[in-house]
């Protein structure tokens, strides 16, 4: 009888070990592409020293969304990362420990923003992903220090000053990674 | 009397150009508050579907805590749809007044969140 009762309670603590060993494991080894981490977190651009280019247009600033999100009311501490022909993209401190990513196409009279926490960046990207009249889309993205590039359906760029733009991405999701790592960023249906 | 037609003329162009002011719509954006402080599920959508606008601007405003997806688009009441971003935490998209459409906005991940507020402009 006391053998039968030792036997259960051995079986109970094997059964509780492997419950225990098996959610380690799933938590902490086999977490999948988004738990993929890439450097700390920080974004360098942000430390150079500012040029008249790096300001924010007015345009931008008066929108509700800057008086939401950015750090202060002006704008400051952006950066302009990246220019490709009427399109421009800033990195804007924002409120409460977020980065904000600001877009502006002076031809197309468009701007658009994202902002989140900066943690974000850990695992992936800050990005704007906008459809296009033919289906496709142009993403522009914010990458922490360490990324590299940025892929999608076999066309990889370069990340420069922690940005990239893709073009006519007609998947749904990105690939952002170091030559060591990759994290894959979805982009929805 | 070349004076007195000149005279009726300008009078004439006075009140036309006056009428136009008056009656051609004031260029100032108008603000609409859709979504207000509540919690939005996966894919859930929060809309302004009273008139459609031509609209220049919509957002979505998770709060300062942002970090999951969202999107803001505009479809037109024929069912088309622009001015589609998707992004990662709180959005906006300003744009020319080219369509009139209705505006939504969603949350994106793959469970539910708090929305402080969706709005748009026109």
């Amino acid at each position: 009888m006391v053998t039968v009762k030792r036997r259960r309670v051995q079986f109970a603590a094997v059964l509780i070990l492997t419950a225990a060993t098996a959610g380690l494991l799933s938590q902490f080894v086999l977490g999948g592409n988004d738990k993929v981490k890439i450097g700390n977190g920080s974004v360098s651009v942000l430390a150079r020293a500012s040029k008249a280019a790096d300001s924010l247009p007015q345009s931008v600033l008066d929108y509700p969304f800057a008086d939401r999100n950015f750090a202060s009311p002006r704008g400051d501490g952006s950066r302009l990362l990246h220019v490709e022909g009427t399109l421009r993209l800033y990195a804007v401190p924002g409120k409460g420990g977020m980065l904000c990513l600001v877009e502006v196409d002076d031809a197309a009279a468009t701007a658009g923003g994202s902002c989140a926490d900066r943690r974000i960046l850990l695992t992936g990207s800050i990005f704007m992903a906008d459809r296009q009249e033919d289906g496709s889309r142009l993403v522009v993205g914010l990458v922490g220090d360490g990324h590299t590039y940025a892929e999608a359906e076999g066309l990889r760029v370069r990340v420069e000053s922690n940005a990239f733009v893709l073009r006519s991405v007609a998947g749904s999701s990105v690939t952002v990674g170091s030559p060591t790592a990759a994290q894959t960023i979805d982009l929805g249906g | 009397m070349q004076l007195r037609i000149r005279r009726r003329r300008a009078a004439v162009v006075a009140v036309v150009a006056g009428l136009a002011l008056a009656l051609v719509p004031v260029a100032g954006a108008t603000s609409y508050i859709y979504w207000w402080q509540r919690n939005m599920a996966p894919n859930g959508m929060g809309y302004d579907r009273m008139t459609a606008h031509n609209h220049s601007y919509n957002e979505l405003y998770f709060g300062p805590n942002a970090g999951w997806s969202s999107e803001v688009w505009e479809v037109t009441p024929a069912g088309y749809r622009h001015f589609d971003k998707r992004c990662s935490g709180n959005c906006f998209n300003a744009h020319p007044r080219y369509y009139l459409t209705y505006a939504y906005c969603s949350n994106r991940d793959g469970s539910t969140h708090f929305v402080y507020e969706c709005m748009d402009q026109w």
